[in-house]
């Protein structure tokens, strides 16, 4: 009886709500599922088919061979990767010096970086173009992981520096105490704690330099193009090949998931960690 | 601990960001700033001049103008509002204990995984008044008796691109919360359940409080993210139709892409400095907070 | 500690990886536009395709340009996506940053941004010169010479598509119907067309398949015409009479109520679905109606009201000013309006050749829809071309349509808007 009732419990405080954000979440990309594997003629037919009565891996094969999906994944997989690691280095310190030092004109610089990503790129791009071609980076994946980090930076110095705000100053001084130096508090205490905060921030950089279009069409030529531009090749004038562009979506989105699977196991090792110098 | 005495530590540290960022940046964004107070029109580059404040009075004369305001508060009002309950809630879920967390942990990411220029496309053909699935779903639950064309009247666009910019930022603040729910200490929960507090009482006198900073910084970038996002209602109806899903990013963006870059400017350092209006009293709090 | 020195190792493959990529690229593009002194031997070429097998006709093309050329050249061809339109918008950006390619696939509209900030090359002196100039006809010239505005042609024809009337011959014979040969019997046709089959009292077949989104103007532009009205003054009673008709059909629900938000895809999904009977549009989606439909599809000509109009859709060829070899940049691009890539590509796509000899090849004589084209083709024509057009087409026709068929404004207040959207105040 009384297990019965937690069991309803449950039911109500977790798998309900969960269930019905996941059926909101996840319905999109099982239609892009389903409309990958329809063949044309069933697309637009008078009956709406909530799986297809003819599966067909035509778009997939025609992805890999034809269309050669692979080039711009590995490309967009290297943009992203450097994108992120750099981003990340560079953010976590100055969120860090943001979060525990208290110097003049930190508020101005924090300013600064609020306002960096409140100007639409659309008007930057003729200029941002010229000082690629100048740096001579263009046509190159660094023209992208410049472009990106420009974007990505101020956001996470942003993000993590509210992270570090949660977290209590009676970690590191209690180690300063010890007589462990600031570098040494930081690296044993702040960064184990942080680890969550960081692979969170992580996710967003990839995700963003992962996603980004208009850059990626005016910085990269066919040998470096990008998930996003090799998508939008699909879209011609003459309409939208459904097969190969749905099929590029969930090739796109799969490997993230499962590499996100491998990386929110961190997200718990920040819970430990605290716990145990708490 | 306050360190008041002259550190270049601090410096050295925010060295390199601010570096990669001003090296790139800084040159456009100045160069944005100037064209405002331009006849800066790349149809016309014979007649580009300065011009003063002519861009900006236009501006306030512009109907458009007045309109994509509008819009854009109720866009931002909504869809982040939305984003971040959704995606608080979720965070919760999935902070607790159950098989398959990882498995679900990393599904629900799906919406911010997809390409953007999917998004668009994928909920254009969602919500289509021909062979959209939408349609289809509610006529086989007998909530409508008339396939509804949501992105062709004025009435429906709105609130259906708004409908995608929730889903697309549900993750967003999911994980960033959930990862700040991993610092707050167990003991706190722990005293809360020796003095009889409820789950509510726990989520507002504990999780709250002790992630409140987390909460502060995402919903104001996530402000700021979504007051500028252009590609949802571009790629889903271009800000139409009939202008009803034309916010100031967008209509920002069709200018620009019009090569009015003048016009385009003043509009952008009026939309930054709405955003920077908002902004404000989020950070006089914030140092305040610090400063105690 | 492990774990750092492995990120730290990756980190440092991945930038070394990046800097030899880098390496490579920027040699491969020194050669293009940025050689000094001698003509330059590789050139650069921006297109978008329709589809992935089009892109690999036009590698196909450029090869053999490549193979067999006279100035020795190499082009490169670089794919780059329509992007609804914003492929111009790329195109331009990257000019303006002193890139981009030296010869470029072109639309018409775009034009006078680029002249107005001297970017084309002027072609008067090649065309002049040209053994092939009358292989393509003197009103195309014409039209090039129009739209940047000037005398001289900075624009080299390529292929053109001319907009016609798609019916069902099957639904046409179910409502008794013959083809229009009037304009009022093409509204009544719209009309008639318009069915409920089922009997469940919702309509299953509309006559029209409206496009009210982005390109609908081309479409459009043929009932204002129609009624007598034309291109420079919207706010002519004629051409009101003819945005009023343009209402109608959407009022009476002769055509789907997503017609505000239909573009070309659904337009053409309506009409291949059966969920309408007729739709405008060109030789362009021919092949993909006849593999959906089969026999039941055919084609005329937008009919003659009081006037008879019919869109000139069109794709061009342009070089850069800044491209350090001009002759062989000509050589590409008359290849490809009159010579084997002109043929290959037409073949390959079904657009109307602009080449004389070209469109008197069999392929293109036999085919019914070809037909209609070059029926149509004494018809047809552009929208006029000014710096405001682009614009206009974006987003001044599309949400004042818009309006209009929904009710917010009148066919007269609608018409004055747009006047005020190309022509200024």
């Amino acid at each position: 009886m009384r297990e019965n009732k937690r069991g309803s419990a449950r039911f109500f405080s977790l798998y309900l709500p969960l269930a019905v954000l996941l059926v909101f979440l996840i319905f999109p990309f099982y239609w892009t599922l389903v409309t990958s594997l329809k063949p044309d003629r069933e697309l637009y037919g008078s009956i709406v088919t909530y799986w297809p009565r003819n599966v067909t891996f035509l778009s997939y094969e025609n992805l890999f061979t034809q269309f050669q999906f692979l080039k711009p994944m590995s490309n967009s997989f290297l943009v992203a990767i450097i994108t992120t690691l750099l981003s990340l280095t560079v953010s976590v310190l100055a969120a860090y010096a943001f979060s525990r030092y208290r110097f003049k004109g930190r508020k101005v610089f924090m300013m600064l970086f609020l306002t960096n990503n409140m100007f639409p790129t659309v008007l930057l791009l003729i200029p941002l173009y010229s000082i690629m071609r100048n740096l001579g980076v263009l046509y190159t994946p660094m023209s992208l992981v410049l472009s990106y980090t420009t974007f990505t930076i101020p956001f996470s110095v942003w993000l993590l520096n509210g992270y570090l705000d949660d977290i209590p100053r009676s970690l590191e001084e209690a180690a300063e105490v010890d007589g462990a130096n600031k570098a040494q508090a930081f690296l044993r205490i702040i960064l184990p704690v942080l680890v969550p905060c960081i692979v969170a921030t992580g996710v967003y950089i990839f995700m963003t330099s992962w996603n980004e279009y208009t850059f990626a069409v005016m910085f990269t030529n066919e040998a470096n193009r990008t998930i996003p531009v090799a998508l939008k090749n699909l879209i011609g004038e003459l309409g939208v090949q459904w097969g190969l562009l749905t099929a590029g979506g969930v090739i796109t989105i799969i490997p993230v998931c499962i590499m996100f699977f491998f990386a929110q196991k961190r997200l718990v090792e920040g819970l430990t960690a605290g716990a145990v110098k708490g | 601990m306050v360190r008041r005495k002259t550190n270049i530590w601090p410096y050295l540290l925010i060295a390199p960001a601010l570096l990669v960022i001003l090296s790139v940046v800084f040159v456009p964004a100045v160069n944005a700033i100037l064209m405002s107070f331009q006849n800066y029109d790349l149809r016309r580059p014979s007649q580009t001049g300065f011009a003063g404040l002519a861009n900006y009075i236009e501006i306030i004369k512009d109907p458009l103008f007045g309109e994509a305001l509008v819009k854009t508060i109720l866009w931002v009002v909504f869809g982040v509002g939305f984003q971040f309950v959704f995606g608080f809630i979720l965070a919760l879920l999935l902070n607790k204990k159950f098989k398959g967390r990882g498995f679900v942990r990393s599904v629900s990411l799906i919406p911010w995984v997809t390409p953007g220029v999917l998004i668009g496309l994928m909920w254009r053909w969602i919500y289509d008044g021909s062979y959209g699935v939408l349609d289809d779903i509610l006529l086989k639950l007998g909530l409508i008796g008339d396939k509804i064309p949501f992105l062709a009247q004025e009435s429906t666009a709105f609130p259906s691109v708004v409908v995608t910019i929730i889903w697309q930022g549900i993750p967003f603040f999911a994980l960033m919360l959930l990862a700040g729910l991993q610092g707050v200490p167990r003991e706190l929960y722990e005293a809360a359940d020796i003095d009889g507090a409820n789950a509510f009482q726990k989520l507002f006198n504990v999780t709250i409080p002790s992630i409140k900073n987390t909460i502060f910084v995402t919903t104001l970038l996530r402000i700021i993210w979504v007051a500028n996002s252009v590609d949802v209602i571009f790629n889903m109806t271009g800000g139409g139709p009939a202008y009803s899903t034309q916010t100031l990013s967008v209509y920002i963006f069709n200018t620009a892409t019009s090569l009015n870059l003048g016009y385009s400017s003043a509009m952008s350092i009026i939309l930054t400095l709405l955003l920077l209006l908002v902004a404000v009293p989020y950070l006089r709090s914030m140092f305040r907070n610090q400063e105690a | 500690m492990k774990k750092i020195l492995s990120i730290v190792l990756a980190a440092a493959t991945a930038v070394s990886v990046m800097a030899g990529c880098s390496k490579g690229e920027t040699g491969s593009q020194a050669g293009s536009g940025t050689g000094t002194g001698a003509a330059a031997t590789s050139l650069t070429y921006w297109y978008w395709a329709d589809n992935s097998s089009y892109s690999a006709k036009m590698q196909e093309i450029v090869k053999d340009f490549n193979a067999n050329n006279k100035s020795k050249v190499k082009v490169t061809a670089q794919e780059y996506p329509w992007d609804g339109g914003a492929y111009s918008q790329n195109l331009f950006t990257a000019a303006m940053g002193g890139g981009g390619p030296d010869i470029a696939t072109f639309k018409l509209t775009s034009t006078p941004q680029f002249t107005a900030n001297k970017l084309l090359a002027n072609l008067d002196s090649y065309i002049s010169k040209w053994s092939e100039k009358d292989d393509i006809d003197k009103s195309l010239y014409d039209i090039m010479k129009q739209a940047s505005g000037t005398n001289s042609i900075y624009v080299m024809p390529w292929n053109t598509q001319v907009l016609y009337v798609y019916y069902r011959p099957s639904m046409f014979k179910a409502a008794g119907v013959s083809v229009p040969k009037t304009y009022d019997e093409f509204l009544t046709a719209c009309k008639k067309l318009t069915r409920d089959t089922n009997g469940d009292g919702k309509t299953d077949v509309y006559g029209f398949s409206m496009r009210g989104s982005k390109g609908g103007q081309e479409p459009w532009g043929s009932f204002i015409q129609a009624r007598g009205g034309d291109f420079t003054n919207f706010a002519s009673p004629e051409a009101i009479a003819g945005m009023q008709d343009f209402i109608n059909l959407y009022k009476n629900h002769y055509a789907p109520p997503t017609a505000p938000s239909d573009g070309f895809n659904e337009t053409v999904a309506n009409f291949k679905s059966g969920k309408a009977a007729m739709v405008i549009h060109h030789i362009g989606s021919a092949a993909d109606m006849v593999k959906t439909l089969g026999n039941d599809v055919d084609a005329f000509v937008f009919p003659a009201g009081k006037k008879q109009w019919t869109s000139l859709g069109d794709t061009e060829n342009v070089v850069f000013d800044k491209c350090q070899n001009k002759d062989a940049a000509f050589e590409f691009v008359a290849y490809m309006a009159t010579g084997k890539g002109q043929e290959t590509w037409c073949t390959a796509t079904g657009n109307v050749p602009v080449s004389k000899r070209v469109q008197k090849l069999p392929a293109f004589q036999n085919n019914k829809f070809m037909k209609v084209s070059i029926a149509g083709q004494p018809h047809a024509g552009i929208f006029p071309v000014r710096d405001t057009t682009t614009d206009w087409i974006n987003t001044v026709w599309p949400n004042t349509v818009a309006a209009a068929l929904s009710g917010k404004t009148t066919a007269a207040g609608a018409m004055q808007t747009l006047q005020k959207g190309l022509y200024g105040k």
